[in-house]
């Protein structure tokens, strides 16, 4: 699970500490930096994996703007693995380049990769040194070193890393075609269909989100891939038609409202990630859906965060979310003007007797109004 | 196309409460998606005033609604240091001062009232020894703790054997159940 995180000089997160729980409900006015946070996950991710180096993932224009600071600093703390790992990268700007200066991975406070200035320094899982070389300072060393019997830890790590899921879930970007089994889910879930293809290998789980999907969407049986071309293949929703199993009718899955698919690609979230230790981050989750389908999603989420099935972190707008999570696990962002992001936990100490609920207060501007 | 309905309105003080009855509810054979839940989002110190200003409004919704389909109402209150015929009354009051009748036998509005709170009855079902005037731990971010007993309460309130030891509270919660029972599919 994600503990925490630290960011130093990223747009408008400078000196940002933030804890998590398990499910997490990010909320404060627009542009108050919720979204920033999600950013940087997504570029830690692309970046450790190897996707893309320093200068493409942090370029020197991510700097905070009215900060004339050439030095970047991220942090993660992760439990799991019966340990906690701290990975932490520091990155300088010149006019010339991006650079790291320091990448590094502790486990339970024991070293596990020491990069510092172009030498990279390896530990195996006994945190005795293995390798000390130099090494090209404008990519993560990580994406470099092959799982082998002694680095079990910082394979672990690597994998853990892959199972952050970060979306924004556009409908009118999800196509139905697919050409081929894709392990990651894109931002705006545009290749759902080749990620279920991938994720259905699972029969259990798609089981499970076929009974789902079943309870929610009135005659539905099954997705199905129907050929399209060579090598491409079309996702498609087979419905029954006045409960007789012999009537059935095919939709693509281009051919469905927005609102269903954000609703398949939630619950899809849900069930095909639970109990593998995977952190969702879904920006504005309710975006498109009718209002009767939110709480149910909600509480199946909460139900498995609760339950340390899944972890969850959310940016929610809506009074459905924020009357129901936040004063559970709520944040609360806020920005004035060109300054930084600042945010504080929502305690039930914080919430006044007004008698209105939290989404109102926000809706005021009356949470955490200044004195 | 979806269509949801919702036939089991919860309206609680706090997330264990929402999370104990929901479970409850849907392993005594209520269908998750046919229960929605309204909990208290501020203090802890207006939960309970939460739920006695909104029950009037509920119950105002229930009476409307409830004559074109089967629909019903959960109520989680805790008793604290009152005791729960206390509390009924004051919700009762709530609905005089609204202008409505009080609660009727015939109606489909279940009210549980855990005595002192919530809690009592989870470490009771968890095999402790317990009484209904002591204040016990919270399972603060770990609500979902209380489901296995959860599961095995419904058993027992299904087959009419609930341990004669347990705390009064949770014996006449049961009794309160059967207001509701009807509703299921």
């Amino acid at each position: 699970m994600l503990r925490r995180i630290r960011i130093d000089n990223f747009k408008c997160l400078v000196d940002f500490d933030l804890s998590f729980d398990s499910i997490n409900l990010f909320i404060g006015n627009n542009g108050a930096g919720k979204s920033t946070v999600f950013d940087v996950l997504r570029r830690l991710q692309t970046f450790i994996l190897g996707y893309s180096k320093v200068s493409g993932v942090f370029p020197n224009y991510s700097c905070t703007r009215w900060q004339n600071i050439s030095t970047q600093f991220f942090e993660l703390y992760i439990e799991g693995n019966d340990g906690k790992y701290i990975y932490s990268l520091w990155i300088e700007h010149n006019s010339q380049q991006s650079y790291i200066r320091q990448e590094k991975i502790f486990f339970d406070n024991q070293p596990l990769i020491d990069f510092n200035m172009g030498k990279v320094e390896v530990f195996d899982d006994s945190h005795k040194s293995i390798f000390n070389y130099v090494f090209d300072s404008s990519q993560s060393i990580l994406p470099l070193l092959s799982p082998s019997d002694n680095n079990r830890k910082l394979t672990w790590f690597k994998k853990r890393i892959e199972r952050f899921i970060n979306v924004k879930i556009a409908p009118n970007q999800m196509y139905g075609l697919s050409e081929q089994p894709q392990t990651f889910l894109s931002p705006f879930m545009e290749n759902y269909s080749s990620w279920y293809r991938y994720i259905s290998q699972d029969q259990g789980k798609i089981v499970e989100l076929m009974n789902c999907l079943k309870e929610i969407l009135d005659g539905f049986i099954s997705f199905k891939f129907d050929s399209f071309s060579e090598n491409r293949l079309v996702l498609t929703l087979r419905f029954v038609k006045e409960q007789n199993e012999n009537n059935i009718i095919t939709y693509t899955f281009d051919e469905i409202s927005d609102g269903e698919k954000v609703l398949i690609g939630l619950y899809t979230l849900l069930y095909c990630t639970k109990s593998e230790d995977y952190t969702l981050c879904i920006d504005e989750p309710e975006n498109f859906l009718a209002l009767p389908e939110i709480q149910p999603w909600l509480v199946s989420l909460f139900d498995f965060c609760n339950e340390g099935k899944i972890q969850a972190v959310l940016i929610s707008h809506h009074p459905e979310l924020i009357n129901y999570l936040a004063s559970y696990s709520g944040y609360w962002f806020e920005r004035n003007g060109n300054a930084p992001t600042k945010v504080r936990k929502i305690l039930d100490t914080d919430i006044d007797e007004t008698g209105l609920p939290i989404s109102e207060l926000v809706a005021r501007g009356w949470l955490y109004e200044p004195a | 196309m979806s269509q949801r309905r919702i036939q089991l309105t919860i309206l609680c003080e706090d997330q264990q409460q929402e999370v104990f009855a929901r479970y409850f509810l849907i392993k005594r054979g209520f269908k998750p998606e046919k229960i929605r839940s309204r909990i208290c989002s501020k203090g802890s110190q207006a939960a309970e005033q939460y739920v006695r200003v909104e029950y009037p409004k509920e119950v105002k919704s229930y009476r409307t609604k409830a004559k074109k389909s089967l629909k019903g109402l959960v109520v989680l209150i805790d008793a604290d240091t009152k005791s729960p015929n206390q509390i009924l009354q004051n919700l009762n009051n709530a609905l005089i001062d609204s202008s409505q009748e009080r609660r009727q036998p015939n109606e489909a509005i279940a009210i549980f009232i855990p005595k002192r709170n919530i809690e009592t009855w989870i470490h009771y079902l968890q095999g402790e020894s317990v009484d209904e005037e002591t204040e016990f731990s919270k399972f603060t971010k770990n609500e979902s703790a209380c489901k296995t007993c959860v599961e095995k309460l419904a058993n027992q309130c299904s087959q009419g054997d609930l341990d004669p030891q347990a705390p009064l509270s949770l014996t006449t919660a049961c009794g309160e159940l059967q207001r509701i029972l009807r509703l299921r599919d």
